[in-house]
């Protein structure tokens, strides 16, 4: 009996998904919990398993985006017939091969110059090269050589708006050099870079809806700043403390595990709007915002109140890992109550990050660094850190936003607090 | 400065070599009477005599392993292996014998070997008799390799080869013997390892080796003609490799070409194009070309022959497209 394998719901508010490669071809056998294909969703690509055990008699969607619940496949027992339409072209049918009868002509006898020539003159004969040279860019990559890579590299010329005449349209030394040796107002001449289009990936279109949807909440913003200096003596007994095979403690673990402590103290913090209700969640999920080369992703750390810093270390080392090389799973990313955006490590010092919805607040975080600060009465230079709280109003008011922030500031200065 | 040819420079080296030093003599087919199927050693039984011209039995093996045994002992053979493509016959006797006696025996034992060789297409020998194996004996740690192209390399070299205390397998190519160069009066040794510049230029290297210095001679005359000017870096030992001769003429012009008649696919331009990449990448202004035989046996017929294996307009065509001019 075949078993229809259909695109299946991996999350809330899941509708469709994007399959990105089969892991099996058609006639394989495949058994149940085999990976079976790679699936894009608009937060996570993953690998789905087979739900039964088989052969895989067809592929209806070779690849594309395709919406749940529809059939992307059958298993069934070999031989078996399927009624499925097939999405995939059809291969080309095969070229008939074309079979050449060897054929023998007499040996002629060595040393004949007019032949040698008809021989050496084929021999250097080459595919006629193409008229046009080719454009040097390509697919967003500067076709230039080694040389006029370092050249460029060295007087800071821009290779992109170059105009290759090397082989192949390659950049070379000598495009270099002439755009070096032209006036500065020369550029304006060239003809100008091609506009790039990039089209949206899954994970940028659900940015770009999340985001704006986002900006529909009536937000707030408050800012504090907290002096640094006992928490980077913290982080830094820890990182001695290190125990081997462990993840480096940072000062967004830190801070991790000060806001985890803070939203337990103000749970009205840990909340989601949720229409006609606010949901107050009894752990602090906390999600971190984290840069990848797809994108922006918010893997969350669950229940960072009850973990130890080394612990909140290991396991933001662990679900950042599996963001950077796209192997994030469903679950890394749900369940937020509460994220952090920092933006120190760019020497970023304060900025409005934009809310998380469903969740109540974000904070966005600078960078430490040393500052005058005035402390009775006078000068003194402290390592000070500026933390912005971007709330939804129709979670939470201005009052409750702040006793909060003044406790992450509290027990940022006084980590012992956080016990 | 006499002008000789490069089989007289050969003969030149032996003879000078036997009549100064008791230790050196040569042994192969067809050696002694009738001077060696190319003429090499024509002359030299009159001269030397049978105890130190010696005809062997058709057998590479015993040839190279005689060699090697009487190397051992102290002599200085040279052993000539008619066609090197019968060199796979005594491949077992030069890889895992003669290579290896000296590191086996922890320096105990030397092996001054030298193994003179032939071979090369442009006068029909079929497939069996025209191909060029230089590739095989570099890749083997414990020999050394030569291949020269003019007379005045060959005897230089051949004589730096019979007083080498190390295993030298020494390529000569059938259609030089008859080419004309000047030599110096007296042999001057020139050493292993160090490569020579065949010609001077700015634009584009070209790395040959064998008979297709001579066919990158005459390319590099027709680019001049385009305004492209061709240095020709001879390395004449392939190992060990005179590299830093090769990068410093790659970093002054840019860009590099490597022609042999070998087979370009696993060829010795394959190294060359690994060494110049690696310590040359920033100064390349273009892709490595590499010019070589076709990947096929080496035919008979005349024109198929000269279709396969590479001529100077392959290298010219090269040439053309490290400058970027299409090559024709």
């Amino acid at each position: 009996m075949a078993t229809e394998v259909k695109l299946p719901r991996l999350g809330q508010g899941m509708e469709a998904g994007t399959i990105v490669k089969w892991l099996k071809s058609e006639g394989e056998p495949v058994a149940k919990g085999e990976p079976l294909y790679e699936l894009d969703t608009d937060k996570v690509t993953q690998e789905v398993e087979a739900e039964a055990s088989g052969v895989l008699l067809k592929i209806a969607v070779a690849e594309g985006e395709v919406p749940v619940g529809r059939t992307i496949a059958v298993i069934g027992d070999e031989g078996e017939e399927v009624s499925v339409e097939a999405e995939a072209e059809a291969a080309p049918e095969p070229t008939a091969e074309v079979k050449e009868e060897p054929h023998e002509e007499g040996s002629p006898a060595p040393a004949r110059e007019d032949e040698r020539e008809r021989g050496r003159a084929a021999s250097a004969e080459q595919a006629p090269a193409p008229s046009e040279p080719a454009p040097s860019r390509t697919d967003g990559r500067v076709k230039a050589s080694p040389l006029a890579r370092r050249i460029a590299r060295e007087r800071g010329i821009e290779l992109g708006a170059l105009r290759g005449t090397g082989p192949e349209g390659r950049i070379v030394a000598e495009d270099v050099e002439r755009a070096a040796a032209q006036p500065a107002a020369a550029p304006a001449a060239a003809a100008p870079a091609e506009v790039e289009r990039v089209p949206l990936t899954s994970i940028r279109k659900t940015i770009a809806r999340r985001m704006t949807e986002a900006w529909e909440a009536p937000v707030f913003q408050i800012t504090m700043s907290a002096d640094m200096t006992r928490a980077l003596a913290l982080r830094e007994r820890l990182v001695e403390r290190m125990p081997e095979g462990g993840a480096k403690p940072t000062v967004s673990d830190v801070l991790t595990k000060i806001a985890a402590a803070a939203l337990m103290r103000h749970r009205e913090v840990n909340a989601h709007f949720a229409g006609d209700a606010v949901e107050i969640h009894p752990s602090a999920n906390v999600g971190i915002a984290v840069a990848t080369e797809r994108g922006l992703v918010v893997p969350v750390i669950a229940r960072a109140e009850a973990l130890t810093i080394q612990q909140i270390a290991d396991a933001r080392a662990a679900v950042v890992g599996r963001a950077r090389e796209g192997k994030l799973q469903q679950q890394d990313l749900e369940g937020g109550t509460f994220t952090i955006s920092n933006l120190g490590m760019y020497g970023v010092q304060q900025f409005v990050a934009v809310l998380n919805p469903p969740q109540a607040a974000i904070l966005a975080v600078g960078a430490a660094e040393e500052r005058p600060v005035v402390e009775d009465g006078e000068l003194v230079i402290r390592p000070m850190l500026t933390m912005t709280l971007t709330c939804d109003h129709r979670t939470i008011d201005g009052s409750t936003a702040s006793e909060f922030l003044r406790t992450v500031k509290e027990l940022l200065e006084e980590p012992g607090l956080a016990l | 400065m006499p002008e000789v040819s490069y089989r007289e420079a050969v003969r030149d080296a032996l003879s000078q070599a036997m009549r100064q030093d008791e230790d050196v003599f040569i042994m192969g087919e067809d050696i002694a009477e009738m001077g060696g199927s190319m003429g090499v050693t024509q002359g030299m039984l009159d001269e030397f005599g049978p105890e130190r011209v010696r005809n062997t039995p058709i057998s590479e093996a015993a040839i190279v392993g005689a060699g090697i045994g009487a190397a051992v002992q102290g002599m200085r053979p040279v052993v000539e292996i008619m066609y090197e493509d019968f060199l796979t016959l005594s491949l077992e006797q030069i890889v895992n014998q003669a290579a290896k006696h000296r590191y086996m025996s922890g320096g105990q034992l030397k092996v001054p070997l030298t193994v003179r060789t032939q071979g090369g297409a442009g006068w029909s020998p079929g497939a069996q008799h025209a191909q060029q194996l230089e590739a095989w004996l570099v890749h083997i740690p414990g020999l050394k390799v030569v291949f020269a192209s003019t007379p005045a390399d060959v005897r230089g070299l051949l004589w730096s080869a019979i007083y080498d205390d190390n295993p030298v397998i020494f390529f000569e190519h059938r259609t030089l013997y008859p080419i004309k160069g000047d030599v110096p009066d007296e042999i001057e040794p020139i050493p292993l390892g160090k490569a020579r510049i065949h010609r001077e230029g700015e634009d584009v290297t070209v790395v040959a080796t064998g008979r297709l210095v001579h066919e990158a001679t005459a390319a590099a005359e027709e680019a001049e003609k385009e305004g492209v000017s061709v240095e020709i870096v001879d390395p004449r030992t392939l190992q060990p490799l005179d590299e830093q001769a090769i990068v410093d003429s790659v970093k002054k012009t840019n860009r590099c070409v490597t022609a042999h008649e070998a087979t370009t696919r696993m060829g010795f331009g394959a190294e060359v194009a690994a060494v110049v990449q690696h310590a040359a990448f920033d100064w390349l202004d273009a892709p490595i070309e590499r010019v070589g035989a076709k990947f096929a046996p080496i035919a008979f017929a005349p024109v198929m022959e000269e279709y396969i294996v590479p001529h100077a307009a392959d290298v010219l065509a090269a040439i053309r497209r490290t400058v970027g001019r299409n090559g024709n």
